[in-house]
């Protein structure tokens, strides 16, 4: 597609700005899309702790330990949650989920404390680690392992789908503009046209094989000279220049 | 001549109607038995790396049904057990225990296979109270049916994985074997063991030294080198493996090949004489993964033919030789002529016959608990009583220690000279 010369710094200013929206939504996109879901993770990996202090206290008060470890083997349903511990008031471990054993990074962890922490665990991946206390703390306490890598993933996948979204806006408004600029640029082309086929007429003085004026020295219909706009007159104007005379009136409408 | 009359009208429709009242009688006897059957829900591993599991609980309970059917049933009732697959697996044994609930309206639940499966049915026992639906003799020797709040809801034969650990922890302590380590399945069942030992250590103001774990449904072929190098890093004296039979066979294979040479037990549940296949097939030296096993069991031996309840059971085994349940079993499977498992599920159902003979010409859910009550000093013919209180859900005490001798589990009499 050839774009007017006359308009291509308009084309590129149009592209420019659309590429810096969509550039500046998808930055602004990923960046709250990023927070909100990791807020929204850890929250959830905070509330599963909690659910699972909660019901562990009744079970390590009243009952047995496969009870706790049946309890907290069906929150490693729960996508996202990649192992569960659950420790007492010593920092002995009563369960867990891990498989073939406690990582050496959680056993030298404090398992006392309840603080978010990020691990990388060798073998199994990146976390972030979640507790809470089981009644008050004085029971022990309960640690939620999250793969960040799965929480990555989703975010990046939701952040994809706003980017692709934009991506497909943006690339839809480079060909709207295209479109416009080129529906803008061809009457200046027809103009050009016109005032090199009269240029011609004054030199071979022959005004209707050049198709630009009638036998009468009117515009020729269907001429660029009949549109009612500045393109228009400035055809009719450059006819009047042509032939000396008074400038014709522009068609009714 | 107005009761004359309602006499005979009330014969005549009652032998006109006969054919149509016949359900809804049998319905007032009890949901799940017909006057001429009493049908037995199961839910068991028929599938899977356990499979052998359930297939020989099965069968060592069907050779038992299938002579007491032979002999007239219960008060003319056979006993049928209707049957699904659970693969070992909580989910479906959920899924398979409400059709047996809800849609085969089984009399009772009988012979369910393992831990992790057992602990998530117990609460659908509890939210079913009112229809009085019990589990009879699950094949796991964990607490959760044993006590409160699920208790009261099942009754167990078998002595529990805390008596059995508790028995192999005294054992290898009174031979010096202090360093104890245990190797575990990662779910309830695994706990459930490895509660028993940290408790069984406790008591004696010993620690565990070590653990490891592994995924249940875990097979033989998988390699075990990550948990062995764990517990060799403990320099163990022991091993207490808390698992099936496909994984501890594994775990055992490796630990010798990689030179972790101390005992290793495993409890009843591992299922003996597949490990002991599993270890021994193709090998030119059968002893080479054998010769440090020891097995706890909560049958005797069923090579002990001294043993009246042995004798029966092989009687029995031999005479009808029960197949797996042919729609569920659809891996190869070779079954055993005699296993620890299969014996249990032989015991299991010989005490099943008897509470339900006790519960009379009506058997009714109802009086399904106190006719377990009524079982006192009841003589399976093992030599240990049988006794039921409201307060002993648990039918027998005793757990029994094996070794490997000859390509074959024997009693383990002397730790000392097998150990020291």
């Amino acid at each position: 597609m050839k774009v007017n010369k006359l308009f291509q710094k308009t084309l590129f200013g149009i592209i420019g700005l659309f590429g810096f929206i969509g550039l500046s939504t998808s930055v602004l996109a990923v960046y709250t899309v990023d927070t909100h879901l990791s807020e929204e993770y850890l929250s959830n990996s905070r509330d599963i702790a909690k659910t699972i202090a909660d019901s562990s206290v009744d079970i390590l008060l009243n009952r047995d330990l496969a009870t706790l470890q049946a309890l907290i083997d069906q929150f490693l349903e729960i996508q996202g949650i990649k192992y569960v511990y659950i420790t007492d008031e010593n920092g002995d471990f009563l369960a867990h989920t891990f498989v073939p054993g406690i990582p050496d990074e959680i056993r030298q962890s404090d398992p006392l404390s309840l603080e978010t922490v990020e691990r990388s665990l060798p073998g199994m991946g990146d976390f972030v680690e979640v507790a809470s206390p089981i009644l008050a703390g004085v029971a022990g306490s309960v640690h939620v392992g999250m793969d960040t890598g799965i929480i990555a993933l989703k975010i990046q996948r939701a952040i994809g789908q706003q980017v692709y979204l934009i991506m497909i806006v943006f690339i839809g408004s480079v060909f709207a503009a295209l479109w416009l600029v080129n529906l803008a640029a061809k009457p200046v082309g027809d103009l050009f046209a016109y005032a090199a086929a009269l240029a011609d007429r004054r030199k071979d003085d022959d005004s209707a094989a050049a198709g630009v004026a009638a036998e009468d020295g009117e515009p020729a219909p269907g001429s660029v000279a009949e549109r009612n706009d500045e393109v228009g007159q400035t055809a009719r104007l450059m006819l009047y220049l042509a032939r000396g005379r008074k400038l014709p009136d522009p068609p009714s409408s | 001549m107005a009761t004359r009359r309602a006499l005979i009208g009330g014969s005549i429709a009652g032998a006109v109607a006969a054919p149509w009242l016949r359900p809804a009688l049998a319905q007032e006897a009890g949901a799940g038995v017909t006057d001429t059957e009493i049908t037995l829900g199961m839910s068991a591993a028929f599938s899977g790396p356990s499979r052998g599991l359930g297939i020989e609980l099965y069968r060592g309970a069907t050779a038992y049904f299938q002579h007491v059917n032979d002999s007239g049933g219960v008060g003319n009732r056979r006993i049928a057990v209707k049957t699904y697959d659970d693969g070992y697996q909580p989910v479906p044994s959920v899924r398979n225990t409400v059709t047996l609930m809800r849609d085969d309206q089984v009399f009772l639940l009988f012979g369910y296979v393992g831990t992790p499966t057992v602990t998530r049915v117990l609460p659908l026992l509890k939210k079913y109270q009112d229809r009085r639906m019990y589990l009879f003799f699950p094949f796991t020797g964990a607490q959760p049916q044993r006590e409160p709040p699920y208790g009261d809801f099942a009754f167990n034969l078998r002595a529990s994985y805390g008596q059995e650990t508790a028995g192999l922890v005294d054992n290898f302590l009174s031979v010096g074997r202090r360093r104890i380590a245990v190797f575990y399945q990662a779910d309830a069942y695994g706990r459930s063991g490895w509660a028993g030992v940290r408790t069984a250590l406790k008591r004696h103001g010993e620690r565990m030294v070590g653990e490891a774990t592994y995924t249940r449904g875990t097979k033989f072929t998988s390699v075990m080198r990550q948990p062995v190098e764990i517990l060799k890093g403990v320099n163990p004296d022991a091993v207490i493996c808390i698992g099936a039979y496909a994984a501890c066979a594994a775990f055992v294979r490796d630990a010798v090949d990689l030179g972790l040479r101390v005992p290793i037990a495993n409890l009843s549940f591992v299922g003996s004489e597949n490990m002991l296949k599993l270890l021994t097939e193709g090998q030119e030296d059968s002893t080479r993964y054998t010769d440090l096993l020891v097995n706890s069991q909560v049958v005797p031996s069923y090579e002990d033919i001294t043993n009246p309840a042995v004798i029966e059971y092989r009687d029995l085994m031999a005479r009808h030789d029960p197949a797996p349940p042919a729609d569920l079993v659809t891996e190869a499977y070779t079954p055993f002529p005699h296993s620890f498992v299969s014996l249990e599920g032989f015991l299991n159902a010989k005490l099943m016959v008897e509470v339900l003979r006790r519960m009379g010409d009506a058997p009714a859910r109802e009086k399904l608990q106190d006719a377990v009550f009524t079982v006192r000093d009841y003589d399976l013919g093992l030599g240990e009583r049988v006794s039921f209180s409201p307060e002993r859900r648990q039918g027998l005490q005793r757990v029994y220690y094996t070794v490997v001798k000859n390509g074959r589990f024997v009693a383990l009499d002397d730790w000392q000279a097998q150990f020291a």
